[in-house]
Protein backbone atom coordinates (compact mmCIF):
# COMPACT_ATOMS: atom_id res chain seq x y z
CA UNK A 1 0.00 0.00 0.00
CA UNK A 2 2.52 2.34 0.96
CA UNK A 3 4.92 1.71 -2.05
CA UNK A 4 1.91 1.90 -4.62
CA UNK A 5 0.82 5.14 -3.33
CA UNK A 6 4.44 6.13 -3.90
CA UNK A 7 4.86 5.03 -7.26
CA UNK A 8 1.21 6.36 -8.30
CA UNK A 9 2.47 9.80 -7.28
CA UNK A 10 5.58 9.79 -8.80
CA UNK A 11 3.50 8.96 -12.11
CA UNK A 12 1.27 11.21 -11.56
CA UNK A 13 4.14 13.95 -10.98
CA UNK A 14 6.39 12.90 -13.69
CA UNK A 15 3.33 13.16 -16.21
CA UNK A 16 2.86 16.75 -15.20
CA UNK A 17 6.00 17.70 -15.50
CA UNK A 18 6.51 16.52 -19.53
CA UNK A 19 3.26 18.32 -19.74
CA UNK A 20 5.02 21.83 -18.43
CA UNK A 21 7.70 21.16 -20.58
CA UNK A 22 5.78 20.33 -23.72
CA UNK A 23 3.81 23.28 -23.06
CA UNK A 24 7.38 25.21 -23.09
CA UNK A 25 7.93 23.76 -26.43
CA UNK A 26 5.12 23.97 -28.26
CA UNK A 27 4.73 27.85 -26.98
CA UNK A 28 8.86 28.58 -26.99
CA UNK A 29 8.13 30.07 -23.39
CA UNK A 30 11.35 31.06 -21.76
CA UNK A 31 12.89 29.51 -18.54
CA UNK A 32 11.54 33.02 -16.91
CA UNK A 33 7.99 31.02 -17.41
CA UNK A 34 8.99 27.32 -17.44
CA UNK A 35 12.44 26.32 -16.16
CA UNK A 36 13.80 23.87 -18.79
CA UNK A 37 15.02 20.26 -17.71
CA UNK A 38 18.08 22.00 -17.00
CA UNK A 39 17.47 24.79 -14.66
CA UNK A 40 14.61 21.92 -13.21
CA UNK A 41 17.84 19.43 -12.06
CA UNK A 42 20.41 22.47 -10.75
CA UNK A 43 17.36 24.19 -8.55
CA UNK A 44 16.78 20.47 -7.51
CA UNK A 45 20.04 19.68 -6.55
CA UNK A 46 20.33 23.26 -4.41
CA UNK A 47 17.08 23.54 -2.66
CA UNK A 48 16.55 19.69 -1.99
CA UNK A 49 18.33 19.30 1.26
CA UNK A 50 16.41 22.70 2.76
CA UNK A 51 13.13 21.81 1.13
CA UNK A 52 13.26 18.31 2.26
CA UNK A 53 13.92 19.71 6.21
CA UNK A 54 10.92 22.35 5.61
CA UNK A 55 8.51 19.67 4.48
CA UNK A 56 9.34 17.30 7.72
CA UNK A 57 8.67 20.40 9.67
CA UNK A 58 5.17 21.35 7.60
CA UNK A 59 4.45 17.39 8.23
CA UNK A 60 5.39 17.53 11.79
CA UNK A 61 2.79 20.41 12.32
CA UNK A 62 0.69 18.45 9.95
CA UNK A 63 0.60 15.35 12.45
CA UNK A 64 0.15 17.19 15.15
CA UNK A 65 -3.03 19.26 14.20
CA UNK A 66 -4.18 16.06 12.79
CA UNK A 67 -3.73 14.24 15.91
CA UNK A 68 -5.92 17.74 17.62
CA UNK A 69 -8.88 17.25 15.00
CA UNK A 70 -9.02 13.40 15.15
CA UNK A 71 -9.66 14.01 19.21
CA UNK A 72 -11.82 16.88 18.69
CA UNK A 73 -14.00 15.03 16.23
CA UNK A 74 -14.63 12.21 18.25
CA UNK A 75 -15.51 14.08 21.37
CA UNK A 76 -17.86 16.00 19.65
CA UNK A 77 -19.17 13.32 17.50
CA UNK A 78 -19.60 10.81 20.30
CA UNK A 79 -21.41 13.96 22.31
CA UNK A 80 -23.33 14.74 18.96
CA UNK A 81 -24.94 10.69 18.59
CA UNK A 82 -27.62 11.15 20.12
CA UNK A 83 -31.12 12.16 18.88
CA UNK A 84 -31.50 14.42 21.93
CA UNK A 85 -31.96 18.07 21.56
CA UNK A 86 -28.02 18.79 22.75
CA UNK A 87 -27.25 16.16 20.16
CA UNK A 88 -29.14 17.37 17.31
CA UNK A 89 -27.98 21.07 18.12
CA UNK A 90 -24.23 19.86 18.34
CA UNK A 91 -24.77 18.31 14.70
CA UNK A 92 -26.95 21.21 13.12
CA UNK A 93 -23.56 23.23 14.74
CA UNK A 94 -21.01 20.90 12.74
CA UNK A 95 -22.61 21.22 9.71
CA UNK A 96 -22.82 25.00 9.68
CA UNK A 97 -19.83 25.98 10.76
CA UNK A 98 -18.05 23.39 8.40
CA UNK A 99 -19.62 25.43 5.43
CA UNK A 100 -17.91 28.31 6.18
CA UNK A 101 -14.33 28.49 4.59
CA UNK A 102 -12.02 28.10 7.08
CA UNK A 103 -8.70 29.32 4.93
CA UNK A 104 -11.13 32.90 4.99
CA UNK A 105 -10.50 32.67 8.98
CA UNK A 106 -6.94 32.31 8.88
CA UNK A 107 -5.80 35.81 8.52
CA UNK A 108 -7.89 36.66 11.85
CA UNK A 109 -6.04 34.50 13.50
CA UNK A 110 -2.85 35.85 12.41
CA UNK A 111 -3.48 38.89 13.28
CA UNK A 112 -4.76 37.38 17.14
CA UNK A 113 -1.84 35.43 17.55
CA UNK A 114 0.57 36.16 14.93
CA UNK A 115 3.04 34.28 13.32
CA UNK A 116 4.25 30.85 14.54
CA UNK A 117 3.69 27.33 15.90
CA UNK A 118 0.30 27.88 17.50
CA UNK A 119 -1.34 29.80 14.37
CA UNK A 120 -0.01 26.76 11.76
CA UNK A 121 -1.50 24.39 14.27
CA UNK A 122 -4.78 25.85 14.32
CA UNK A 123 -5.53 26.11 10.99
CA UNK A 124 -4.16 22.77 9.97
CA UNK A 125 -6.75 21.40 13.02
CA UNK A 126 -9.65 23.34 11.80
CA UNK A 127 -8.77 22.43 8.00
CA UNK A 128 -8.96 18.77 8.82
CA UNK A 129 -11.35 18.97 11.91
CA UNK A 130 -14.76 19.15 10.02
CA UNK A 131 -14.67 16.71 7.28
CA UNK A 132 -13.53 14.22 9.82
CA UNK A 133 -16.41 15.71 12.22
CA UNK A 134 -18.86 15.30 9.74
CA UNK A 135 -17.97 10.98 8.90
CA UNK A 136 -17.41 9.96 12.85
CA UNK A 137 -21.05 12.13 13.23
CA UNK A 138 -22.25 9.79 10.44
CA UNK A 139 -20.79 6.65 11.59
CA UNK A 140 -21.88 7.45 15.56
CA UNK A 141 -25.06 8.66 14.62
CA UNK A 142 -26.93 5.72 13.31
CA UNK A 143 -27.38 2.19 15.14
CA UNK A 144 -26.12 -0.77 14.79
CA UNK A 145 -29.84 -2.55 15.27
CA UNK A 146 -28.88 -6.06 14.67
CA UNK A 147 -25.94 -5.67 17.50
CA UNK A 148 -27.11 -3.25 19.84
CA UNK A 149 -30.78 -4.52 19.73
CA UNK A 150 -29.54 -7.39 22.61
CA UNK A 151 -27.93 -4.97 24.76
CA UNK A 152 -30.34 -2.61 25.09
CA UNK A 153 -33.15 -5.27 25.61
CA UNK A 154 -31.23 -7.15 29.01
CA UNK A 155 -30.63 -3.38 29.99
CA UNK A 156 -26.32 -4.16 29.52
CA UNK A 157 -26.07 -0.95 26.64
CA UNK A 158 -23.78 1.31 28.21
CA UNK A 159 -22.30 4.37 26.19
CA UNK A 160 -19.03 3.51 25.86
CA UNK A 161 -20.01 -0.18 24.24
CA UNK A 162 -22.56 2.07 22.02
CA UNK A 163 -19.47 3.61 20.37
CA UNK A 164 -17.41 0.53 20.51
CA UNK A 165 -19.63 -1.11 19.14
CA UNK A 166 -20.79 1.29 15.84
CA UNK A 167 -17.03 2.10 15.49
CA UNK A 168 -15.97 -2.11 15.37
CA UNK A 169 -18.85 -1.89 12.56
CA UNK A 170 -17.43 1.42 10.43
CA UNK A 171 -13.65 0.83 10.95
CA UNK A 172 -12.94 0.52 7.34
CA UNK A 173 -14.75 3.76 6.82
CA UNK A 174 -13.29 5.16 9.73
CA UNK A 175 -9.58 4.25 8.90
CA UNK A 176 -10.28 5.78 5.51
CA UNK A 177 -11.39 8.78 6.52
CA UNK A 178 -8.60 9.48 9.01
CA UNK A 179 -6.20 8.30 6.33
CA UNK A 180 -7.41 11.10 3.92
CA UNK A 181 -7.91 13.82 6.54
CA UNK A 182 -3.67 13.69 6.38
CA UNK A 183 -4.20 15.10 2.84
CA UNK A 184 -6.13 18.38 4.43
CA UNK A 185 -4.25 18.52 7.39
CA UNK A 186 -1.04 18.99 5.16
CA UNK A 187 -3.27 21.42 3.13
CA UNK A 188 -4.23 23.43 5.71
CA UNK A 189 -0.38 23.62 7.10
CA UNK A 190 0.78 24.99 4.19
CA UNK A 191 -1.92 27.20 3.26
CA UNK A 192 -1.05 28.54 6.85
CA UNK A 193 2.51 28.80 6.15
CA UNK A 194 1.70 30.48 2.63
CA UNK A 195 -0.45 33.08 4.01
CA UNK A 196 1.88 34.42 6.99
CA UNK A 197 4.28 31.90 9.03
CA UNK A 198 7.74 31.97 9.11
CA UNK A 199 8.98 28.49 8.60
CA UNK A 200 7.86 25.53 6.87
CA UNK A 201 7.37 24.47 3.15
CA UNK A 202 4.30 26.86 2.53
CA UNK A 203 6.92 29.61 3.69
CA UNK A 204 9.51 28.61 1.28
CA UNK A 205 6.90 28.61 -1.76
CA UNK A 206 6.06 32.30 -0.88
CA UNK A 207 9.58 32.85 -1.44
CA UNK A 208 9.94 31.09 -4.40
CA UNK A 209 6.79 32.62 -5.61
CA UNK A 210 7.83 36.10 -5.38
CA UNK A 211 11.05 34.94 -6.96
CA UNK A 212 8.74 33.73 -9.82
CA UNK A 213 11.03 30.79 -9.32
CA UNK A 214 8.88 28.23 -10.89
CA UNK A 215 11.88 25.54 -10.73
CA UNK A 216 11.69 25.57 -6.71
CA UNK A 217 8.28 25.71 -6.73
CA UNK A 218 7.99 22.02 -8.75
CA UNK A 219 11.01 20.58 -6.29
CA UNK A 220 8.39 21.93 -3.27
CA UNK A 221 5.78 19.93 -4.85
CA UNK A 222 8.11 16.73 -5.17
CA UNK A 223 8.70 16.46 -1.72
CA UNK A 224 5.12 17.88 -0.51
CA UNK A 225 3.67 14.75 -2.56
CA UNK A 226 6.29 12.00 -1.62
CA UNK A 227 6.35 13.34 1.95
CA UNK A 228 2.42 12.99 1.94
CA UNK A 229 2.52 9.47 0.14
CA UNK A 230 5.07 7.82 2.55
CA UNK A 231 2.31 9.62 5.40
CA UNK A 232 -1.02 8.35 4.20
CA UNK A 233 0.58 5.26 3.55
CA UNK A 234 1.94 4.44 6.55
CA UNK A 235 -1.67 5.64 8.38
CA UNK A 236 -3.54 3.10 5.46
CA UNK A 237 -0.98 0.19 6.63
CA UNK A 238 -1.87 1.49 10.47
CA UNK A 239 -5.38 0.75 9.70
CA UNK A 240 -5.13 -2.29 8.06
CA UNK A 241 -3.44 -3.70 11.07
CA UNK A 242 -5.99 -2.35 13.64
CA UNK A 243 -9.01 -3.93 11.27
CA UNK A 244 -6.83 -7.22 11.19
CA UNK A 245 -5.67 -7.71 14.51
CA UNK A 246 -9.51 -6.28 16.16
CA UNK A 247 -11.66 -8.21 14.36
CA UNK A 248 -9.51 -11.60 13.21
CA UNK A 249 -8.95 -14.37 15.45
CA UNK A 250 -5.71 -15.37 16.39
CA UNK A 251 -3.89 -17.35 13.32
CA UNK A 252 -6.74 -17.11 11.31
CA UNK A 253 -8.64 -14.54 8.96
CA UNK A 254 -12.23 -13.85 7.48
CA UNK A 255 -13.78 -14.41 4.22
CA UNK B 1 -48.99 -15.11 33.82
CA UNK B 2 -51.23 -14.36 31.30
CA UNK B 3 -50.56 -12.57 27.65
CA UNK B 4 -53.40 -11.14 26.03
CA UNK B 5 -54.68 -9.02 22.98
CA UNK B 6 -58.21 -7.32 22.40
CA UNK B 7 -58.86 -5.35 19.81
CA UNK B 8 -55.23 -4.67 18.51
CA UNK B 9 -54.30 -2.63 15.32
CA UNK B 10 -51.59 -1.66 13.38
CA UNK B 11 -50.91 0.31 10.97
CA UNK B 12 -47.28 1.35 9.20
CA UNK B 13 -47.00 4.96 8.94
CA UNK B 14 -47.80 6.39 5.85
CA UNK B 15 -49.53 3.22 4.64
CA UNK B 16 -53.24 2.44 4.74
CA UNK B 17 -54.03 -1.07 5.54
CA UNK B 18 -53.50 -1.98 8.85
CA UNK B 19 -51.36 -5.03 9.56
CA UNK B 20 -52.60 -6.30 12.18
CA UNK B 21 -56.59 -5.59 12.50
CA UNK B 22 -58.59 -5.83 15.51
CA UNK B 23 -56.31 -8.80 17.00
CA UNK B 24 -57.83 -10.93 19.99
CA UNK B 25 -55.98 -13.79 21.40
CA UNK B 26 -55.01 -14.88 25.43
CA UNK B 27 -52.78 -17.41 26.28
CA UNK B 28 -52.45 -18.28 29.80
CA UNK B 29 -49.70 -19.73 31.92
CA UNK B 30 -46.12 -20.68 30.95
CA UNK B 31 -45.59 -22.63 27.88
CA UNK B 32 -44.06 -23.32 24.51
CA UNK B 33 -46.74 -20.99 22.49
CA UNK B 34 -46.59 -20.16 18.85
CA UNK B 35 -47.72 -17.57 16.21
CA UNK B 36 -48.02 -19.33 13.05
CA UNK B 37 -49.03 -18.12 9.49
CA UNK B 38 -47.67 -16.63 6.17
CA UNK B 39 -45.15 -13.74 5.21
CA UNK B 40 -46.54 -10.07 5.79
CA UNK B 41 -49.28 -11.03 7.97
CA UNK B 42 -48.18 -9.23 10.96
CA UNK B 43 -45.79 -11.77 12.95
CA UNK B 44 -43.28 -10.03 13.56
CA UNK B 45 -44.92 -6.82 14.33
CA UNK B 46 -47.14 -8.46 16.58
CA UNK B 47 -43.81 -9.30 18.60
CA UNK B 48 -42.33 -6.14 18.55
CA UNK B 49 -46.05 -4.27 19.68
CA UNK B 50 -45.58 -6.84 22.58
CA UNK B 51 -42.08 -6.13 23.51
CA UNK B 52 -42.94 -1.97 23.16
CA UNK B 53 -46.30 -2.14 25.57
CA UNK B 54 -43.35 -1.79 28.94
CA UNK B 55 -42.09 1.32 27.07
CA UNK B 56 -45.18 2.48 25.57
CA UNK B 57 -48.20 1.37 27.19
CA UNK B 58 -51.18 -0.49 24.99
CA UNK B 59 -54.55 -0.51 26.97
CA UNK B 60 -55.16 -3.21 24.29
CA UNK B 61 -52.51 -5.60 25.31
CA UNK B 62 -52.30 -6.87 28.64
CA UNK B 63 -49.30 -9.07 29.72
CA UNK B 64 -50.19 -9.18 33.58
CA UNK B 65 -47.38 -11.05 35.51
CA UNK B 66 -44.76 -10.45 33.24
CA UNK B 67 -41.93 -8.14 33.88
CA UNK B 68 -39.43 -8.65 31.04
CA UNK B 69 -40.42 -9.57 27.74
CA UNK B 70 -37.13 -10.24 25.49
CA UNK B 71 -37.66 -10.57 22.07
CA UNK B 72 -35.05 -12.34 19.71
CA UNK B 73 -34.96 -12.64 15.93
CA UNK B 74 -33.18 -14.55 13.29
CA UNK B 75 -30.71 -11.35 12.10
CA UNK B 76 -29.11 -10.66 15.09
CA UNK B 77 -24.99 -10.51 15.21
CA UNK B 78 -22.69 -10.46 18.00
CA UNK B 79 -19.72 -8.18 17.92
CA UNK B 80 -17.09 -9.22 16.22
CA UNK B 81 -14.66 -8.61 18.26
CA UNK B 82 -13.89 -10.98 20.46
CA UNK B 83 -14.52 -15.03 20.24
CA UNK B 84 -18.22 -15.92 20.64
CA UNK B 85 -17.24 -17.65 23.75
CA UNK B 86 -15.97 -15.01 25.28
CA UNK B 87 -19.34 -13.07 24.87
CA UNK B 88 -21.19 -15.51 26.01
CA UNK B 89 -18.90 -15.60 29.10
CA UNK B 90 -19.71 -11.72 29.57
CA UNK B 91 -23.50 -11.76 29.19
CA UNK B 92 -23.91 -14.88 31.65
CA UNK B 93 -24.92 -13.71 34.46
CA UNK B 94 -23.10 -15.22 37.80
CA UNK B 95 -25.45 -18.28 39.00
CA UNK B 96 -26.35 -19.65 35.33
CA UNK B 97 -23.10 -21.12 34.59
CA UNK B 98 -24.20 -24.63 34.84
CA UNK B 99 -27.19 -23.49 32.76
CA UNK B 100 -24.51 -21.95 29.96
CA UNK B 101 -22.60 -25.42 29.63
CA UNK B 102 -25.38 -27.09 29.73
CA UNK B 103 -27.13 -25.03 26.79
CA UNK B 104 -23.63 -24.87 24.62
CA UNK B 105 -23.51 -28.73 24.44
CA UNK B 106 -27.15 -28.96 23.42
CA UNK B 107 -26.84 -26.75 20.99
CA UNK B 108 -23.85 -28.23 19.71
CA UNK B 109 -21.75 -24.99 20.20
CA UNK B 110 -18.62 -26.11 21.82
CA UNK B 111 -16.54 -26.86 19.01
CA UNK B 112 -16.97 -22.65 17.36
CA UNK B 113 -16.39 -21.10 20.83
CA UNK B 114 -12.93 -19.60 20.12
CA UNK B 115 -14.85 -18.85 16.83
CA UNK B 116 -15.63 -14.81 16.07
CA UNK B 117 -19.31 -14.54 15.32
CA UNK B 118 -19.08 -14.33 11.40
CA UNK B 119 -16.79 -17.52 11.01
CA UNK B 120 -20.26 -19.26 11.89
CA UNK B 121 -22.76 -20.33 9.99
CA UNK B 122 -26.06 -19.13 9.93
CA UNK B 123 -27.74 -21.69 11.86
CA UNK B 124 -24.76 -21.54 14.38
CA UNK B 125 -25.20 -17.59 14.37
CA UNK B 126 -29.03 -18.20 15.26
CA UNK B 127 -27.80 -20.62 17.70
CA UNK B 128 -25.43 -18.94 19.77
CA UNK B 129 -27.91 -16.03 19.82
CA UNK B 130 -30.65 -17.57 21.24
CA UNK B 131 -28.45 -18.88 24.41
CA UNK B 132 -27.30 -15.41 25.25
CA UNK B 133 -31.04 -14.60 25.69
CA UNK B 134 -31.96 -17.99 27.16
CA UNK B 135 -29.37 -16.83 29.85
CA UNK B 136 -30.97 -13.73 30.71
CA UNK B 137 -34.01 -13.23 33.07
CA UNK B 138 -37.01 -13.20 31.45
CA UNK B 139 -40.82 -13.83 31.73
CA UNK B 140 -41.34 -14.31 27.99
CA UNK B 141 -39.14 -14.61 25.67
CA UNK B 142 -40.15 -14.31 21.71
CA UNK B 143 -38.26 -16.50 19.19
CA UNK B 144 -38.64 -14.80 15.65
CA UNK B 145 -37.43 -17.41 13.86
CA UNK B 146 -34.44 -17.94 16.20
CA UNK B 147 -33.81 -21.54 14.70
CA UNK B 148 -33.52 -20.58 10.93
CA UNK B 149 -30.74 -22.42 8.84
CA UNK B 150 -30.75 -24.98 11.83
CA UNK B 151 -31.38 -28.51 10.75
CA UNK B 152 -34.71 -30.12 11.69
CA UNK B 153 -33.23 -32.96 13.95
CA UNK B 154 -31.26 -30.36 15.82
CA UNK B 155 -34.10 -28.16 15.85
CA UNK B 156 -36.16 -30.63 17.58
CA UNK B 157 -33.52 -31.48 20.39
CA UNK B 158 -33.21 -27.52 21.07
CA UNK B 159 -36.82 -26.74 21.51
CA UNK B 160 -37.23 -29.93 24.00
CA UNK B 161 -34.54 -28.78 25.91
CA UNK B 162 -35.80 -25.21 26.37
CA UNK B 163 -39.36 -26.61 27.31
CA UNK B 164 -37.54 -29.17 29.63
CA UNK B 165 -34.91 -26.65 30.59
CA UNK B 166 -37.86 -23.52 31.36
CA UNK B 167 -41.29 -25.03 32.37
CA UNK B 168 -41.75 -22.04 34.59
CA UNK B 169 -41.22 -19.31 31.15
CA UNK B 170 -43.85 -18.28 28.38
CA UNK B 171 -42.16 -18.85 24.79
CA UNK B 172 -43.28 -17.20 21.90
CA UNK B 173 -42.38 -18.94 18.76
CA UNK B 174 -42.56 -17.30 15.23
CA UNK B 175 -41.76 -20.21 12.78
CA UNK B 176 -43.10 -21.20 9.34
CA UNK B 177 -42.58 -24.74 9.95
CA UNK B 178 -45.98 -26.41 10.37
CA UNK B 179 -45.19 -29.82 11.58
CA UNK B 180 -42.98 -28.21 14.05
CA UNK B 181 -45.14 -25.75 15.72
CA UNK B 182 -48.11 -28.38 15.55
CA UNK B 183 -46.19 -30.85 17.21
CA UNK B 184 -44.30 -28.88 19.95
CA UNK B 185 -46.24 -26.10 20.82
CA UNK B 186 -49.39 -25.54 23.53
CA UNK B 187 -51.00 -23.14 22.32
CA UNK B 188 -50.68 -21.90 18.04
CA UNK B 189 -52.24 -18.32 17.10
CA UNK B 190 -53.03 -18.58 13.26
CA UNK B 191 -52.94 -15.26 11.71
CA UNK B 192 -54.25 -15.26 7.89
CA UNK B 193 -53.61 -13.09 4.82
CA UNK B 194 -55.72 -9.94 5.30
CA UNK B 195 -56.87 -10.56 1.73
CA UNK B 196 -58.80 -13.67 2.75
CA UNK B 197 -60.69 -11.98 5.83
CA UNK B 198 -60.75 -14.88 8.12
CA UNK B 199 -59.15 -12.81 10.98
CA UNK B 200 -56.58 -15.08 13.28
CA UNK B 201 -57.75 -18.36 15.34
CA UNK B 202 -56.11 -20.04 18.30
CA UNK B 203 -55.47 -23.70 17.80
CA UNK B 204 -54.44 -26.19 20.41
CA UNK B 205 -50.94 -27.77 19.50
CA UNK B 206 -49.80 -31.42 20.89
CA UNK B 207 -46.85 -29.57 23.01
CA UNK B 208 -45.15 -32.78 23.18
CA UNK B 209 -42.33 -32.63 25.57
CA UNK B 210 -39.04 -34.70 25.67
CA UNK B 211 -39.26 -39.07 25.14
CA UNK B 212 -42.56 -37.79 23.27
CA UNK B 213 -44.68 -41.08 21.68
CA UNK B 214 -46.22 -39.08 18.27
CA UNK B 215 -50.01 -40.06 18.31
CA UNK B 216 -50.15 -39.46 13.75
CA UNK B 217 -53.98 -39.22 14.08
CA UNK B 218 -54.08 -36.66 16.54
CA UNK B 219 -50.89 -35.07 15.00
CA UNK B 220 -52.19 -34.81 11.37
CA UNK B 221 -55.82 -33.36 13.11
CA UNK B 222 -53.85 -30.51 14.72
CA UNK B 223 -52.07 -30.24 11.30
CA UNK B 224 -55.44 -29.79 9.35
CA UNK B 225 -56.77 -27.14 12.11
CA UNK B 226 -53.72 -25.04 11.23
CA UNK B 227 -53.91 -25.35 7.75
CA UNK B 228 -57.65 -25.04 7.46
CA UNK B 229 -57.23 -21.35 9.86
CA UNK B 230 -54.44 -20.05 7.46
Amino acid sequence: MLFRRIYQFLIVYCLCLVGLLGIKQVLGLSDYVIPGVTLIHSTFGRVSGGYFLDVLNTLSVTIFGQIISIAMAFTVGILGRKSSWAGSFIKVMAYNIQAYPIVALAPIIFILLGDGFISRLLIASMICYFPLLLSVLGVMAVPVKDIEHFYIATGRMRWQLEVKIRAFENLSKLTTVIAGSATLAMAGTIVAEFIAANAGIGYSIRIALYQSDLAGILTALFYIGIIISVYQGMLETLGELVKTKWSAPKGGELL
Amino acid sequence: MRLECNGLKYTYPESEVAVIDNLCFSMAGPGFNAVFGPSGVGKTSLAKLLVSQKDRPDSRILAPGMETILYSYNQERLPGWSSTGSHLDRVCPAGKKKLKQDLIEIFRLAPVLEARFAQLSMGQQNRMNLIRYLLQEFDLLIMDESLANVDEALRETIILAVKAFFPGKMFLYISHNLMEVAKFCKEILVLSEPVKQKGSFMVKGRDYCQGYTLDKKSFDATMLEIMDAF
